[in-house]
C-alpha cells in the first residue's frame, strides 16, 4: 500500500499517480512495480513543483535496479512534465513477499493467497 | 546498487565470447559427428581429446568468462576491475584454443600444441588477475565469492597440468604414467572448475531468475567444504594409488555435496514467487538432471575399472558425454537465453523504459527457436545414449545430427538476439 503526502489542492492526483506507476514493469516478473510492493511512498509539493517517490527493490543487488529507477523517473516526468521528480531508494522496511499486493499474487500465482506452492 | 547496465565496451567483450563460443558449439557437433567410431573407443585418442578440449574451453569456459565478466558486478557486488585484461585474455585464448584443438585432432604434440598451452595457461591467468583484482577492495566475504574464487584457483591449476601433459607428450619427465594425470587433470576442470563455479553462480542468480523466497545459503557452504573435500582427497589418493576402493567412499563425500546443492536448488524452486518457469529455466533445471545421471555412472565406472573389464572404459566415454555435452551444454543451452535477453534489453531499451511502451526482455527470444532446441537436444541424449547402449550406429548418427541441429538453433538464436532492432510503442498511440 502506497503511502500518499499530497495537498488537499491536488485531489485526484494519488489515482494518476499509482495508475502512470503501474505502467512500469519489473522485467522478470512481468508485473507492475505498485503491485510487487515497491513503492513505500509518494510526496508531491505543489510550492515546489515536486514529485518525491520512496521505493524499493526486491533485493538490494536487483540486476535490473538501475532500469526500473529509471524507469520510473521517465515515467513521472512523462505524465506530470511541470513537475520534477526525486526517486530515492529506501531498504528499510525491506522488501518482502508479503508486500506483493492480492493483485500481484494473483498475477505471480494465479490465486491471491500467500503461500500457494 | 550493481545493476546490469549498459557500458558498450563491456557489451562488446561479453558479445564476442558469447559469439565465439556459439561457434565452437557448432563445431564441437560436426566434430562429434565425425568422430562417431573413435566415441566407441577408449577416451585417450585425438579426436576424443580435441572434442573435450572443443567443449570445456571453447565452448564451456570461452561463454562463462563472457557472462563472468557480465554478472561478476552484480554476483559479487562490486564494478569490474579491468576490460583491458577482459580483450587480452580473449585474445590469448582465442588462438590458444583452435590452435589446441587442431593439435589433438591432428594429433601433432610438438610447437603448435606447447604454443597453444602457453597460450591458453596465460589467457586463464590473465582472467583470473581480473578477478583477484575484482575482489581486491571487497570489504565482506561470501559464499559466492568463495566459490568463484576457488573455481578459478582450481581453472589455474587444471590449466597448469594440462600443459605439463602437453609437454610430456615430448619430454616425458612426468614421474606417473600420462593417463593418471589426465584423471587428475579431467576432474579438476570437472569439479574444481566447472561444478564450483556452475554451483557458486547459480546459487545466486536460479533464487534471483526463479524469484524464490528460499534464502538457506547455509547449504551452499556445506556443498562448498564437502566438493572440495572430495575432490582434494580424490587428487591425493588418486595420486598415490590410482583408482582403488576408497575411490567410492570418495565419491561419497562428492556426492553429498552436490546433493546438498541439488537441494537447495530444489529449495529455490519450491518456494519461488513466480508459479511460470519460461523454457530456459526449464532446460537449466534439467541440466542437473544430468549431473546426476553422471555421477550415477562414476561407481560403475570405478567398479569395472577395478575388475579391469573394458566397460569401465566404453562408460567413461558416457560419462564424459553427460558431463560437457549434457550437464554443462544443457545449463549454457538455458541460461544464455536467461541473461543475453537482458544484455540486449539494456542496450536497446534501458534508456527508454517509462517514456514508452517497450517489450520485456523475455519478448526478444525467438520461442520457436528455443523450443526446436530444447526439442533436438533432447532427441540427442536419447537416441545417441540408447545407440551407444545398444551399440546402434544408425542411433548415434540420429543423435549427433539432432545435436548439429541443436547448435544450429542455438547460433540462430543467437543472432536474432544480438540482431534485436529497438521496437516501441507511445503510450498515446496504445
Amino acid at each position: 500500500m502506497i503511502k500518499f503526502d499530497i495537498p488537499a489542492c491536488l485531489s485526484g492526483m494519488d489515482v494518476a499517480l499509482e495508475n502512470g506507476l503501474k505502467t512500469v514493469i519489473d522485467p522478470e516478473l512481468h508485473v507492475n512495480i505498485v503491485d510487487l510492493g515497491l513503492i513505500y511512498g509518494i510526496t508531491v509539493s505543489q510550492k515546489e513543483l515536486l514529485i518525491a517517490v520512496e521505493m524499493t527493490l526486491s533485493t538490494r543487488f536487483c540486476p535490473m535496479g538501475e532500469s526500473i529507477v529509471s524507469a520510473v523517473n521517465h515515467c513521472l516526468e512523462r505524465l506530470f512534465d511541470q513537475f520534477h521528480i526525486s526517486v530515492n531508494l529506501v531498504w528499510d522496511p525491506e522488501w518482502n513477499f508479503e508486500s506483493i499486493t492480492p493483485a500481484g499474487r494473483k498475477a505471480l500465482w494465479g490465486t491471491s493467497t500467500l503461500d500457494p506452492i | 546498487m550493481s545493476a546490469i547496465r549498459h557500458q558498450p565496451a563491456l557489451y562488446k567483450i561479453v558479445v564476442s565470447h558469447y559469439l565465439v563460443a556459439a561457434l565452437f558449439f557448432l563445431t564441437l557437433t560436426i566434430m562429434f559427428m565425425f568422430s562417431i567410431n573413435e566415441i566407441a573407443g577408449h577416451y585417450f585418442q585425438p579426436r576424443i581429446l580435441a572434442l573435450t578440449h572443443t567443449a570445456a574451453l571453447g565452448w564451456g569456459t570461452l561463454i562463462i568468462f563472457g557472462a563472468l565478466y557480465q554478472l561478476l558486478p552484480v554476483i559479487l557486488e562490486t564494478p569490474l576491475y579491468s576490460l583491458r585484461l577482459c580483450w587480452a585474455s580473449f585474445v590469448l585464448l582465442m588462438p590458444g584454443i583452435l590452435m589446441l584443438i587442431c593439435a589433438f585432432w591432428f594429433f601433432d604434440p610438438g610447437l603448435m600444441m606447447q604454443v597453444a598451452g602457453v597460450l591458453v595457461l596465460s589467457g586463464i591467468l590473465l582472467f583470473n588477475l581480473n578477478v583477484l583484482l575484482t575482489l581486491k577492495n571487497k570489504q565482506q566475504t561470501t559464499i559466492f565469492q568463495e566459490f568463484i574464487v576457488t573455481s578459478c584457483m582450481w581453472l589455474a591449476l587444471t590449466a597448469v597440468l594440462g600443459l605439463l601433459l602437453v609437454f610430456n607428450f615430448r619430454f616425458s619427465f612426468l614421474p606417473q604414467d600420462h593417463l593418471a594425470f589426465l584423471r587428475l587433470h579431467a576432474h579438476m576442470g570437472i569439479a574444481g572448475w566447472f561444478l564450483m563455479l556452475i554451483v557458486g553462480v547459480s546459487g545466486k542468480l536460479i533464487p534471483m531468475f526463479l524469484v524464490s523466497k528460499y534464502q538457506q545459503i547455509a547449504l551452499l557452504s556445506y556443498a562448498y567444504y564437502l566438493i572440495n573435500a572430495a575432490l582434494l582427497l580424490f587428487l591425493i589418493d588418486g595420486y598415490f594409488y590410482g583408482i582403488n576402493f576408497k575411490t567410492n567412499l570418495i565419491l561419497l563425500v562428492g556426492v553429498a555435496g552436490i546433493c546438498t546443492y541439488l537441494f537447495y536448488v530444489y529449495r529455490c524452486f519450491v518456494s519461488r514467487i513466480r508459479k511460470d518457469v519460461d523454457l530456459a529455466m526449464v532446460q537449466t533445471l534439467f541440466s542437473f538432471v544430468l549431473l546426476a545421471a553422471s555421477i550415477g555412472v562414476l561407481p560403475f565406472i570405478f567398479h569395472y575399472h577395478l575388475k579391469q573389464n573394458p566397460l569401465a572404459t566404453n562408460l567413461s566415454v558416457i560419462y564424459g558425454i553427460l558431463i560437457f555435452i549434457g550437464w554443462i551444454s544443457a545449463l549454457i543451452l538455458g541460461q544464455t537465453f536467461k541473461t543475453l535477453p537482458f544484455i540486449v534489453w539494456v542496450k536497446h531499451y534501458e534508456h527508454l523504459t517509462g517514456k514508452v511502451k517497450t517489450p520485456m526482455p523475455a519478448d526478444l527470444n525467438s520461442n520457436f527457436l528455443l523450443t526446436i532446441q530444447c526439442m533436438a537436444f533432447l532427441l540427442f541424449l536419447i537416441t545417441f545414449i540408447s545407440g551407444f547402449v545398444f551399440s546402434s550406429l544408425m542411433m548415434k548418427y540420429v543423435g549427433a545430427s539432432c545435436l548439429v541441429i541443436t547448435a544450429l538453433c542455438y547460433c540462430l538464436h543467437i543472432s536474432h538476439l544480438l540482431l534485436h532492432k529497438t521496437s516501441i510503442q507511445h503510450y498515446d498511440q496504445i
